[in-house]
């Protein structure tokens, strides 16, 4: 039992890293990113590349699995991947906005955007599941009958403080003034002064750059290959849901429900239907709250 | 549409050829044996050369002497790789034609659909070379398909009691995860039967789906009930990952696998050192006389590799039924069905492919000897349920590289099966 909260947490803390950008672009671009996901992977490939040109260090710290260049390799897979995602607005999205494309025609273009940016990695990388490191680490007891490895304790500790830097950033920056103003009403916002495009692209740098660090999470913890973005897309989708669109909070509780769920779900079933679990939920919050768990009634 | 018209034309001129000699001396007699193929369409290229390589039995059949003192004609139609096309296709040949024997298809989905709405209820013999699914299986045990189906393509019942019977010669206790596909859950269920039957008690049963975000919960649960070693049915990006997470967790570094696991891939994403002495299975690469004599021949004959998907099988699938034709007293169905496992007897003087061979078969036959058909892909023989065994390859992990153990052949995987029926 124990064990598996732990299992939930850590698969959730993964999850709520990228459902965040889900949601900021639902809540600020309005409109669902398929693309997104995508930007995981490619999150996760950027450090492989950085570790493949840095060499692995030598020495490792303390009971972890990787040394200072893995701390370069998760810096400059978040600044890529943000790069990347702008890059992507800029020569996609941002198009689209100026000709006052509908929403569909946005979603089905993140559709296009996703399948290109997979292959460009099955191109790069080849279909092989890859690791950052050869050596397999042993999981430690920290409480009785709960085995976690020490990379998971790390991620989680790094998740939470990425979780609450941009929580204090929403919070009291300019920027995250902005970026909650032009969620709530873009209209007024630019009325007020707020320059509406500075807080698109912030929203594609922190969206991207979080889901950079989920990628490489996920690399550390698991494996990469070049679909982990297209199997993560549902789970992201669902924990932006049920937190409600817009809700950065909501993200990062419905990842961990998503997790949580799906571990516990094996104590009463069998874990071959372990994945309709989150879906489960889903409809039925939605079905009792149809805005989700911290959504806005405005929207 | 050219091949459709010239089938037709064939066909009837065929037709016309038959009624015309009929009550002629007995060479001139023709006895026909149907064929559902996929020429055209995705499978096309993989269907032409397999239906080729039945003619060409058929062909050799007639010049060593042709069934009961008949040629046997070869009516091949186009499935197109659909299910209802290859109903049509089977249908007239059935009941136009009237063929007491159908050779195909390839894909399950195709064949399935023959088995039950034209085969079966006509009581007409479908041999298929390539369709692999359970649920032949299941009809055949149902009595749903009246034992009028046969396939040639070994089932992994065979992998599944080597992996059962190699796991309890050294486990006592074992946890299974298995990937959640037809492929797992047959291969998972099989081996279950096996290694309870031989004594080892499976602790924990846990079904995977493919390519989630982690398998913790799966490991943990196959881990908490503290089993000798991990027997997991895999395939290998989620392999390798469940493999990882186990040995991670503390789990008994004994393993044993199923052959999707034998990759090299898996032992450099593991590591090695953490896999010595882990056990598997695969399919064996079948040898022999026979198999060497038929690749020789046919490489003449067609002047290509017969190294391709599907030729041996069909190959072996027409000549075994061109056999059964032979052995019946009257070229129907149900005599057929009764004499395919006539020729393949293990009792039996063995028989090889080709002209010789066939001309031999049908001298043993004629003075009511017992034969045994060794064909393409080695021995052949059906169980109750048509199915056919293939030799497995027992495989282990030592000095940080995939080894050959042994190799358990089909007559062994046979006695097996039969220590388990006991």
């Amino acid at each position: 039992m124990g064990q598996l909260i732990a299992d939930g947490i850590l698969t959730g803390a993964v999850l709520s890293l990228g459902a965040i950008g889900v949601t900021l672009t639902l809540g600020i671009l309005r409109f669902a990113n398929f693309s997104h996901s995508e930007l995981v992977t490619w999150g996760g490939y950027f450090a492989l590349t950085f570790i493949a040109f840095a060499g692995t260090s030598a020495e490792t710290f303390g009971p972890l699995s990787f040394g200072w260049s893995f701390v370069g390799a998760i810096i400059i897979a978040g600044i890529a991947t943000a790069g990347l995602a702008l890059l992507v607005d800029a020569l996609v999205f941002s198009r689209l906005r100026k000709r006052r494309a509908a929403e569909m025609t946005l979603v089905f273009a993140s559709f296009g955007v996703a399948l290109l940016l997979r292959h460009i990695i099955v191109l790069i990388f080849g279909p092989h599941a890859v690791y950052y490191t050869g050596t397999l680490q042993f999981a430690v007891e920290v409480l009785p009958g709960v085995r976690v490895m020490p990379d998971q304790i790390l991620v989680l500790v790094l998740t939470l403080l990425f979780v609450l830097g941009l929580h204090l950033t929403l919070k009291f920056s300019r920027l995250g003034i902005a970026m909650r103003a032009s969620a709530e009403s873009p209209d007024l916002a630019r009325v007020h002064g707020v320059d509406v495009r500075v807080v698109i692209r912030w929203t594609w740098a922190i969206g991207g750059g979080l889901a950079a660090a989920a990628g490489v999470f996920y690399g550390l913890t698991v494996q990469l290959r070049p679909e982990i973005g297209f199997a993560l897309l549902l789970p992201l989708f669902t924990a932006a849901l049920l937190g409600g669109s817009g809700s950065v909070y909501g993200a990062v509780i419905g990842g961990l429900i998503i997790g949580l769920s799906e571990s516990l779900s094996v104590l009463i079933i069998p874990t071959g239907y372990k994945q309709a679990v989150p879906f489960l939920i889903l409809l039925l919050i939605l079905y009792l709250r149809p805005r989700g768990l911290f959504g806005d009634v405005a929207k | 549409m050219t091949t459709r018209t010239w089938a037709l034309a064939a066909t009837v001129a065929i037709a016309a050829l038959a009624t015309g000699t009929t009550g002629a001396q007995a060479q001139d007699c023709t006895i026909p044996l149907g064929a559902v193929f996929p020429l055209t369409g995705s499978n096309g290229p993989i269907g032409e050369p397999i239906a080729e390589t039945g003619r060409w039995a058929v062909e050799q059949m007639n010049e060593a002497g042709g069934v009961q003192g008949c040629e046997v004609e070869y009516l091949l139609r186009d499935t197109q790789g659909q299910s209802a096309v290859g109903v049509d296709a089977a249908r007239n040949l059935v009941d136009v034609q009237g063929v007491p024997a159908l050779l195909g298809a390839i894909s399950s989905g195709v064949s399935l659909p023959i088995l039950t709405s034209v085969t079966a209820p006509s009581e007409v013999v479908q041999v298929s070379c390539c369709s692999s699914s359970p649920s032949f299986t299941e009809l055949a045990e149902s009595g749903e398909s009246g034992g009028f189906f046969f396939r040639t393509l070994p089932t992994s019942r065979a992998q599944g009691v080597v992996l059962g019977n190699i796991a309890s010669q050294n486990y006592d206790e074992v946890s299974v995860i298995y990937i959640n596909t037809d492929y797992g859950v047959n291969l998972a269920q099989e081996f279950q039967e096996a290694y309870e039957a031989w004594g080892g008690t499976i602790l924990e049963s846990v079904a995977y789906n493919q390519e989630q975000a982690s398998y913790r919960p799966e490991v943990n649960s196959a881990l908490a009930a503290e089993p000798d070693a991990l027997v997991l049915i895999a395939f290998p990006v989620d392999g390798s990952t469940i493999l990882r997470e186990w040995i991670s967790f503390g789990g008994p570094q004994e393993f044993v696998l199923s052959n999707a696991l034998r990759s090299d891939d898996v032992l450099e994403a593991v590591g090695a050192q953490f896999l010595d002495g882990a056990l598997g299975v695969d399919n064996a690469q079948v040898s022999g006389p026979s198999v060497e004599a038929f690749n020789a021949d046919y490489q003449a004959a067609f002047d290509a590799d017969p190294n391709r998907p599907g030729i041996h099988i069909n190959y072996d699938a027409a000549a075994v039924t061109l056999l059964a034709m032979a052995a019946a007293p009257e070229a129907t169905g149900p005599a057929i069905r009764d004499h395919i496992r006539v020729v393949t007897n293990p009792e039996g003087e063995e028989v090889y492919p080709g002209v010789d061979g066939f001309s031999r078969a049908l001298e043993l036959i004629e003075a009511g000897e017992p034969i045994r058909y060794v064909g393409a892909s080695g021995p052949i023989s059906f169980d109750e349920n048509g199915d056919v065994a293939g030799p497995v390859l027992i495989w282990t992990v030592t000095n940080g590289a995939l080894a050959e153990d042994r190799v358990i052949t089909v007559d062994e995987v046979n006695a097996l099966f039969d220590e388990l029926a006991q």
